[in-house]
């Protein structure tokens, strides 16, 4: 949680440099997801990440939007729904390829969520939606290397 | 469930019900927001600092050679301007006037997406001089007032903003009029006589309205007559600063003692 709160502010320092130009990809939603899939499933660590993604995300409203709250709520619904999915799938099936897929759908309905938010839609929002998405995609792919190479440690 | 409820599952309704609560209270209660937002902003002035400094590097940067034919062309005219004055004034024996204003530079700090043409927060307050009232400028023009100062912070209210009413003048026909905004980023000169002849590119300043706010400002220029009401006028007016590439503005300090000069 420590480094989620270190991202919290990476992403937070990153929109301070690119205020007007894009929205920053959802850095702290990522770390959200992985932190909720790389560790054990008990119920009051998944407790843990659901207010911690619901303090967050109310911090980065008020830092950032208008309506405080809204982006906490869908930090505790991907995290809600993320734990309900991985605890449902079989250790097999628990790869990096569903931690991307999961991440990725997190990180793109946060944003699809966010857009409809917004009071006036219209084509700057949704090129700045685009090039969120775009540039998640780097931060996505890193993260599910990262996953991938502890979940080969933790096998060796 | 086996009649007992699973954790999560309660932990996640109570979130779930806490973010609505919060939704709800920062809808209904707008001071409320404000308050926290800038409780939040003031916590993270010190950690942002050195990606704000680093902004403002590029920003400086990019628009150097953007402003610069611009700046030495008005720089040009107003010497010009100056050396003329300066001429009427020693053939008219009258003392040289000894200039009083100054300006802080402030950085954008927030500006939400719902209120992107009513308000900006800047972050620089009572502390660098700012007062409330103060007209914020960018690019030689005037581009919105002090709302709300904070120690380290204040609110513009932007000319766009359908709040935002300012006397000014058309300075070629001297017609006075009220500056408002409609949030959707145009500028209205309200008012106006409609059998008067407006051409485009007539400069529109401010007119003498306070203490903090001098006549002679630029506010914009004519860009076209707008549907005549009660036999009244309105004038569209054209900002000439980059309004929705706002990054940085020049606050404008009266000559009240402590006054800062310098800024961007």
């Amino acid at each position: 949680m420590i480094l989620s709160a270190v991202i919290w502010l990476f992403q937070d320092l990153i929109q301070v440099l690119a205020m007007g130009f894009m929205l920053v990809p959802e850095f702290f939603l990522l770390m959200l997801v992985y932190g909720v899939v790389t560790g054990s499933l008990r119920p009051g660590r998944v407790s843990a990440w659901i207010w911690f993604g619901l303090y967050g995300g109310m911090m980065w409203d008020l830092r950032w939007a208008s309506s405080p709250g809204v982006s906490g709520l869908i930090n505790v619904i991907a995290v809600a729904v993320i734990y309900m999915v991985w605890n449902r799938t079989p250790l097999a099936g628990r790869g990096s390829l569903l931690f991307a897929m999961l991440a990725g759908a997190a990180h793109f309905l946060s944003g699809i969520a966010h857009y409809l938010a917004w009071a006036a839609p219209g084509g700057a929002a949704v090129r700045m939606f685009m090039i969120q998405q775009l540039l998640g995609v780097p931060a996505l792919i890193l993260l599910c290397v990262v996953y991938a190479f502890r979940k080969t440690g933790a096998h060796v | 469930m086996q009649g007992k409820l699973n954790p999560i599952f309660v932990n996640f309704m109570l979130a779930v019900f806490c973010g609505l609560m919060l939704i709800w209270f920062f809808h209904s209660s707008v001071q409320s927001t404000r308050s926290a937002a800038d409780n939040i902003n003031n916590l993270l002035y010190y950690p942002e600092f050195p990606a704000r400094e680093l902004r403002l590097l590029v920003q400086v940067a990019d628009n150097w050679v953007m402003e610069r034919r611009g700046l030495l062309e008005r720089a040009r005219v107003l010497e010009l301007e100056n050396i003329a004055l300066r001429t009427a004034l020693q053939r008219a024996g009258s003392p040289r006037p000894v200039p009083q204003m100054g300006y802080v530079g402030a950085n954008v700090t927030l500006r939400y997406p719902n209120a992107w043409w009513k308000e900006v927060r800047i972050d620089s307050g009572s502390s660098g001089g700012v007062v409330a009232g103060a007209p914020a400028m960018s690019d030689g023009f005037m581009v919105g007032r002090v709302s709300r100062v904070g120690e380290n912070y204040a609110w513009v209210e932007l000319v766009t903003s359908s709040t935002f009413l300012l006397a000014a003048v058309v300075t070629d026909t001297w017609d006075l009029g009220v500056i408002n905004g409609d949030d959707n980023g145009n500028i209205w000169l309200m008012y106006m006589p409609p059998d008067k002849e407006f051409t485009k590119g007539m400069l529109v300043s401010t007119a003498l309205v306070g203490d903090y706010l001098p006549p002679g400002i630029p506010v914009g220029m004519v860009w076209g007559p707008g549907e005549i009401r009660d036999g009244l006028m309105p004038l569209r007016v054209a900002s000439g600063a980059r309004l929705t590439q706002l990054y940085s503005v020049q606050i404008l300090l009266s000559g009240a003692p402590g006054s800062q000069g310098g800024g961007l």
